[in-house]
């Protein structure tokens, strides 16, 4: 909580070391439920719980380190909470340094869509490293309170759209590497229908907000980039695309209500490459993660039906991916995403044409 | 002896034609029923079509996953079978009005006992129905949750869930309507533990290969293994 420093006083605007971060406190007791029994907070509930304890206590913002930082320091959590303190940002996101297969939820699906929806290139919409102002806090606890089904606002998914959809202020940090997650392959369906959940309820939410939104821009950066050197590991993308080609056999009478014939045609003929030669197109990939944003809209099928079946189209994308930057150098990964953004840029017009008119507009 | 057969005959045709006249009214109301529910029923199918269509009801039921209807439906339209269901239904109610109009024993039991029989008609296709969509929903989550956990007899596993569960509906339903009990138990006993058995004996037969197989692919792997375990998804 960004409130006051340690003798009490409230913390100061021209603060600019480190040690004046000493008004930022980390409140472990937040993170338990009253009943023990009941198990940990989920990651929504604890961050709500932060946000309804800054609330309380009135205080100037609010950050929250939920990932494991590579040589995290007191330091890191300062260059979180410093622009809310003295840039009057209202939300500060994270920039991490990421070697070429981290991330990749992120980087295919929500930074880039987000990008394009919402016109802001932020690298790491949904944190989970974040700073919080407090007009920001209290936009977020109006918009719980006036949601009738306030679970499935997932705060870490409406954050960044709040935040640009009321013109709000914010600011990247760079906070170098982060220790990601060992992927749960057995779960991998369930990931996806979790992250990706939250984030197309926000779609429908802010329909009015982006469809207004044209171009996109870079937002404000804070901090000193750190550079990675990639790995040059040999690619074995076979798996993937077993689960892709099996997918595309067996899931085609639920693709089939999702996605427009032309997509399915695509499809089947991706499907039939060799594991070498594997390639989905950027502009494929686009029209299907909208297709299933608009599908998850429309309800056209169950919704967690519909998520856990995009799994098999997220592998074969991850598989495309892993056969570009097999031999790539340090900078190729971002550039090869940073095309894939301009792909969700340019397939926005398709988005727009389906979610206005999702009967007569059907190619 | 020649009058007592003349009087004998007089008798039986007064007592025919008695009966016939007292028939007469009845037969008529049957008619008139007959002709009203059928014109009730054009109606009532034709509401319900034009209705039905401007909801897009063939293509909503597709979406909903009962695209298998249309092919059991009169033109393929489900909005027909709707249409078409009601107005039967209209002129069959029509039909036991006319026939309790008769005003005779037989056929009151009889339409006591069709209207006694509709509520158990009415809970067997409620069954029907939802074992129909609990059929479906559970067949679809096993075949995505088959398919992501890359199992190749996916579609097989999604199939017999679904019949397993349509077999089960169909057994209560027709336990529900009364009709022959003591079969549908045993046929629903042999059928049920027909599929589970095949469905073991399938899995277990074809998990050796499968095994096998799998191990076969780790150990192939095993070298490039730490480049796909380098995946970061979130």
């Amino acid at each position: 909580m960004l409130q006051h420093d340690q003798r009490g006083n409230p913390a100061s605007p021209q603060a600019k070391t480190p040690t004046e971060c000493a008004s930022v406190f980390f409140l472990p007791s937040l993170l338990a439920k009253p009943d023990a029994s009941k198990g940990p907070l989920s990651t929504s509930e604890a961050y709500q719980s932060v946000f309804a304890a800054a609330e309380k206590l009135q205080a100037r913002g609010c950050c929250v380190i939920a990932s494991k930082l590579e040589g995290a320091t007191p330091e890191r959590v300062c260059q979180i909470a410093r622009p809310l303190l003295h840039d009057e940002a209202d939300l500060v996101l994270p920039h991490y340094t990421s070697r070429k297969f981290e991330g990749l939820l992120n980087a295919s699906i929500i930074a880039p869509m987000m990008r394009a929806l919402y016109g802001k290139r932020i690298n790491n919409p949904m944190g989970p490293d974040i700073g919080v102002s407090r007009q920001l806090l209290q936009k977020m606890l109006v918009k719980r309170a006036g949601n009738p089904g306030g679970t499935a606002l997932h705060p870490l998914a409406c954050l960044a759209p709040a935040a640009f959809c009321d013109r709000l202020r914010i600011v990247e940090v760079h906070l170098g590497t982060r220790i990601y997650p060992a992927p749960d392959w057995a779960n991998m369906s369930s990931v996806l229908a979790n992250v990706l959940s939250p984030v197309f309820c926000d779609l429908e939410r802010n329909a009015s907000c982006w469809q207004r939104t044209r171009v996109s821009a870079p937002v404000q950066a804070v901090g000193e980039p750190v550079f990675l050197a990639q790995d040059e590991g040999a690619v074995d993308t076979s798996r993937l695309v077993e689960s892709f080609q099996l997918g595309n056999r067996e899931l085609q009478e639920i693709w089939s209500l999702v996605l427009p014939p032309s997509s399915l045609f695509e499809l089947r003929k991706v499907s039939r490459l060799p594991v070498d030669q594997f390639h989905m197109s950027d502009e494929l990939w686009v029209k299907v993660v909208y297709d299933f944003a608009l599908a998850h809209r429309l309800r056209t099928i169950s919704r967690d039906h519909l998520l856990r079946s995009l799994t098999p189209l997220y592998l074969g994308w991850v598989a495309s991916y892993a056969h570009d930057v097999r031999s790539a150098g340090a900078l190729f990964p971002e550039r090869r995403l940073n095309r894939l953004s301009l792909a969700y840029e340019a397939g926005k017009s398709y988005l727009l044409s389906r979610w206005r008119w999702p009967d007569r507009f059907n190619p | 002896m020649w009058e007592q057969v003349k009087q004998a005959l007089m008798d039986s045709t007064t007592h025919f034609l008695t009966r016939f006249a007292n028939l007469l009214p009845g037969l008529a109301a049957l008619v008139v029923a007959l002709f009203l529910s059928m014109f009730l029923a054009w109606i009532l199918a034709t509401m319900v079509r034009r209705i039905l269509m401007g909801l897009h009801f063939d293509e909503r039921l597709g979406r909903w996953g009962f695209a298998s209807l249309a092919e059991w439906s009169p033109m393929n339209s489900p909005t027909r079978l709707v249409s078409r269901s009601i107005a039967a239904l209209v002129m069959v109610s029509g039909f036991l009005i006319g026939v309790s109009a008769f005003d005779l024993q037989w056929t009151s039991l009889f339409v006591q006992n069709v209207f006694s029989y509709i509520p158990e008609v009415m809970a067997a296709l409620v069954v029907l129905l939802v074992g129909n969509v609990v059929a479906r929903f559970l067949a679809r989550s096993v075949l995505i949750g088959a398919v992501n956990l890359n199992l190749q007899y996916a579609r097989f596993l999604s199939i017999g869930v679904k019949w397993i569960v349509i077999v089960l509906s169909v057994a209560m339903a027709l336990e529900h309507m009364r009709i022959a009990p003591g079969i549908v138990e045993i046929a629903f006993g042999i059928l049920f533990g027909g599929i589970v058995l095949t469905l073991s004996l399938a899995v277990g037969l074809s998990s050796k290969e499968l095994i096998s197989k799998t191990l076969e692919r780790d150990v192939k792997k095993a070298p490039s293994e730490s480049v796909e375990d380098s995946l970061r998804h979130l």
